[in-house]
């Protein structure tokens, strides 16, 4: 084509472009370096210096396609497809960041600079692993950087580049204009879900969390590469914590954000992509343990490396399951498919043919342990606790994998219709069996352990945590429920458990309360995740069962959606709730709903407060997107979304107040009226309360012969009293009429004629149809002791801290 | 016997049990005319149907919504939803819905919708419209 396009600014993409060249080709020339300089390097270590300098360049190279992709989002470069898809004009300089990593190349992106920098690390501190390590990183690095080349290789497309112009991605009449940028005024914007604080860090933590991960598998392949069988365990270790803790936080930090911006109405929802994350952090978790195990007895050896390997191989698994499209309709939030199926399936085959061929290269060689365990031993039990873990992680992944089967075999299964059901029935169990295993075995020691005293320490625990639990199970009124009774019991056996060994390291064994808090954490998570998830109630049900037939609604689930009219409280046990108008901020409507605790007794309000639920409203496509509201306590969260609202235009329409808008009201009724009647109008009562003969009206003076008389009227309604005093003026032989509406209940009273014959006064009522007041559908969930959810998290991450430092300073003193 | 032998039974019997419980626990996907020969939930694929009344009418009922659908045969079935409009669903390219056949409705426990998002639409916005040429 040899048009010349106006006001396109080429450069940062092709810049761009040539970073993402530079970056797969310096991957690949690293990876073959430090290949060679692990199998034979010559005698001055040249392989490994040039391997140096191609991942040094392979940095800057990544670091340079981010900041290319910053700078085309940042200055709002809709020539170019990544800009226009994601962003738009209005969009904050912190959800620009969000914007970077909403598409499938901008996640690759994060995945290759976290990726690097740990790279980095690596080559400072990881001496002699150095080259083999570096070889498992950099062969990842290559695969990676090929998702974004966005070239055709022998007809196939390889990766989708972020710096595709907008007119070469899309095919539309505009673009053979050379002006065609100047009518493309505004991006498409980011997607208003993800318009939310925790999306700016969610992302770059998950991915930093998938990226660690390669770091203990390449350890793995490092041992069996170079035959140090047992000596990579001890390396692998602090990295395999820290991937666990930054995975973990990041998962935690989604299923927070889902919390605080979806309206779903929880933290969990066995998602697909939830569980995509959740499994390689199952696995590695377990891996960890089989690590320590193997360490302090040299038990467990092959599982420790099968976890390892199978760890990061999943976590490719689980960027094919978001990445490919194959979820298709199973998953809310997979990103949308790129057509790169097989080279992702190519990225997973790879590492597995690379973990299957090493395993089986040393199978001979492998120290596996000729004896048992004993069963009074540390070791045996954090192998069985390992295996429960990985059992855990089997059925999460074999549900997960539904669609990846139909694919294989042609088959047409659909997932569970009760999904969470289907996972909590065994996920339950497992929790259970886990955190009792968490809890005893901190009282066993590695090789052997005198079973008197760990029966005492154990029966000790047991007692204690029998107490909470009934303490537990009549404040959360869990108790009817045996396996929710059993959970919370072996839950706060291993809380008790491990509390009395974060006072020994209080005392002064420091190095054991990382295990000790993370394992203190993990207890809270479960039973905060239990109980909020089985005593959440829906605060807003409808009682008001008019309709559509009651055949309906008894065949079906509470109605868990309530209608709330414009200052028109309605009681929901125990809140009186109240919605009090919107405002408007940017794109979001903020609806403002009041929630009052009022004292039967007294009458007196007990506790009050506001909610902000808001939804975005997009009014040509005629939809809303919502995001709820949540108050925050220390013991209970009470969360609300609106589930439908009045379309904007609509309520412009309405709201166009001026010379008529009598067309708003219903017909106007006319009523002929003395002093003290009363009229009933529909939800309320006009009274009469006197006749004023010398009004005044603002800015308006009397002269001789004009009359201007007024009514002083009282409304009540069931709630409230108001008045209004309509006037009623004869100027100049003309008559007019002041009006005065009392918007609350959507009246206006116009005091239109005197009829001297009759002795009456006449009184013209407008009363807006019900319909047309200002109206909220919403849901309320209350989530009881959710913050132990969320605090249990906390605890546990930090417990991981603890631990990498423990275990880091081990491998320097070693 | 051994504990490791022992152990490995446990993991093999649970293994077989997860997945002799994802089979029986799944569903499986179907057309209105199998829902009615069916008591048990199922999946059901097919297009809105734009034509017929979609009911949604929160200040009557904020639980009920009801809609037509044609499954992949070209049956056409009123469906019952106890619950608000989703986002965006008129919009839909597909819907998946959830539930079973109750008295010639069907009743939906769920509807996934498959929908163009906007996001990704293939559409160039243009500034003014005087200027689209085609």
């Amino acid at each position: 084509m040899d048009t010349v396009f106006l006001g396109e600014s080429l450069l940062p993409g092709k810049l761009g472009q040539f970073f993402v060249v530079l970056s797969f080709g310096t991957a690949l020339l690293s990876t073959i370096s430090y290949y060679f300089a692990t199998n034979k390097d010559r005698p001055d270590d040249s392989w490994k210096k040039i391997a140096r300098v191609a991942f040094s360049l392979n940095f800057l190279a990544v670091i340079g396609i981010g900041a290319s992709l910053f700078y085309i989002i940042y200055n709002h470069l809709f020539e170019y497809h990544y800009a226009w898809a994601h962003s738009s004009k209005s969009l904050p300089v912190y959800y620009i960041i969000s914007s970077f990593w909403e598409g499938q190349e901008g996640s690759f992106w994060l995945w290759t600079f976290w990726q690097s920098v740990l790279g980095l690390v690596l080559v400072f501190r990881a001496k002699i692993w150095e080259s083999p390590v570096m070889t498992v990183v950099m062969l990842s690095q290559t695969f990676l950087a090929s998702m974004l080349l966005g070239v055709e290789i022998l007809g196939l497309r390889v990766g989708s580049s972020p710096f595709i112009l907008l007119r070469e991605a899309m095919q539309a009449p505009i673009f053979s204009r050379p002006d065609y940028l100047s009518l493309i005024d505004d991006g498409n914007g980011l997607n208003p879900l993800l318009q939310n604080y925790w999306m700016v860090i969610h992302p770059p933590t998950l991915f930093m969390g998938f990226a660690a991960m390669i770091v203990p598998f390449a350890f793995g392949i490092a041992g069996l590469w170079e035959k140090k069988y047992t000596e990579w365990v001890k390396a692998a270790l602090p990295w395999a914590l820290f991937a666990v803790m930054v995975l973990g936080a990041g998962i935690i930090m989604g299923s927070f954000w889902a919390y605080e911006a979806l309206n779903f109405g929880g933290f969990w929802a066995w998602d697909p992509v939830e569980n995509a994350s959740l499994i390689p952090w199952l696995t590695l978790i377990a891996a960890v343990h089989v690590m320590l195990a193997f360490k302090n007895s040299g038990q467990a050896y092959f599982t420790s490396l099968f976890l390892v390997l199978i760890s990061f191989i999943l976590v490719l698994y689980a960027s094919f399951l978001t990445r490919s499209g194959i979820l298709g309709e199973s998953s809310v939030h997979s990103f949308t498919d790129l057509g790169m199926f097989w080279q992702l399936f190519a990225y997973i085959a790879g590492f597995i043919v690379l973990a299957l061929a090493m395993i089986i290269a040393r199978w001979k060689a492998l120290p596996f342990s000729k004896k048992e365990e004993e069963t009074y031993s540390r070791e045996f039990w954090l192998f069985v606790g390992s295996v429960m873990l990985t059992l855990a992680c089997l059925q999460v992944l074999a549900t997960t994998s539904i669609p990846v089967f139909n694919k294989i075999f042609g088959t047409e299964i659909a997932p569970p219709t009760q999904v969470v059901q289907h996972y909590n029935k065994w996920q339950l169990p497992f929790a259970l069996v886990i955190a009792f295993i968490s809890g005893f075995s901190q009282f066993l020691k590695y090789k052997k352990t005198e079973p008197k005293k760990f029966y005492q320490q154990l029966i000790k625990s047991l007692i204690i945590a029998a107490v909470f639990t009934a303490f537990a199970g009549y404040l959360t009124g869990i108790y009817s429920n045996p396996m929710f009774m059993l959970l919370t019991l072996t839950s706060l056996f291993s809380i008790v458990a491990n509390a009395d060994i974060l006072f020994e390291a209080i005392k002064g064994k420091w190095k054991l309360a990382g295990s000790a808090l993370a394992h203190i954490g993990f207890g809270f998570l479960l039973i905060g995740a239990l109980v909020a998830a089985a005593t959440s109630k829906v605060v807003s049900v409808n009682s008001s069962g008019i309709g559509f037939g009651d055949e309906f609604a008894k065949s079906n689930n509470p109605r868990e959606n309530i209608i709330l009219y414009l200052n028109e409280p309605v009681k929901m046990d125990p809140y009186t709730v109240t919605y009090l108008g919107d405002s408007t901020s940017g794109p979001n409507t903020y609806y403002r709903v009041n929630y009052q605790v009022i004292d039967e007794k007294s009458g007196k309000v007990k506790e009050s407060f506001d909610l902000y639920p808001n939804a975005q409203q997009n009014a040509k496509m005629r939809q809303i997107i919502a995001s709820p509201d949540t108050r925050h306590y220390a013991l209970k969260d009470i969360y609300t979304h609106v589930s439908s609202v009045p379309l904007k235009e609509e309520e412009k329409h309405e709201a166009h107040e001026g010379h008529s808008d009598e067309e708003d009201f219903g017909k106007p009724k006319v009523y002929q009226i003395a002093l003290g009647d009363t009229i009933q109008i529909r939800d309320a009562v006009i009274v009469v309360k006197s006749v004023n003969r010398d009004a005044k009206v603002q800015n308006i003076p009397l002269k001789k012969g004009d009359v201007a008389v007024s009514l002083g009227l009282e409304i009540k309604d069931e709630r409230k009293t108001y008045s209004a005093e309509p006037v009623f003026l004869i100027k100049g032989g003309n008559t007019y009429d002041f009006g005065k509406s009392v918007d609350d209940l959507g009246l206006k009273l116009r005091f239109t004629n005197i009829l001297p014959q009759q002795n009456k006064l006449e009184l013209t009522v407008f009363q807006k149809p019900k319909a047309e007041k200002k109206w909220i559908v919403m849901k309320a969930i209350m989530f009881p002791y959710i913050n132990l959810f969320w605090g249990g998290a906390i605890l546990m991450t930090i417990g991981f801290l603890l631990s990498i430092f423990r275990r880091n300073k081990e491998l320097k003193t070693a | 016997m051994k504990k490791s032998a022992l152990l490995g039974i446990i993991v093999i019997a649970v293994a077989i049990g997860v997945i002799v419980s994802t089979y029986a626990d799944s569903s499986t996907y179907g057309n209105f005319t199998d829902a009615q020969k069916s008591d048990a939930e199922l999946h059901v694929v097919g297009k809105l149907d734009l034509n017929k009344a979609i009911v949604y009418n929160p200040i009557q009922d904020a639980n009920y919504f009801s809609f037509y659908v044609k499954d992949n045969q070209g049956k056409e079935c009123k469906v019952v939803f106890n619950g608000t409009k989703p986002q965006d669903f008129e919009k839909s390219e597909q819907i998946v819905l959830v539930g079973k056949m109750v008295e010639g409705e069907f009743q939906a426990s769920k509807i996934l919708m498959k929908c163009p998002s906007k996001y990704n639409k293939d559409q160039v916005e243009v500034k003014t419209a005087t200027s689209v040429q085609s």
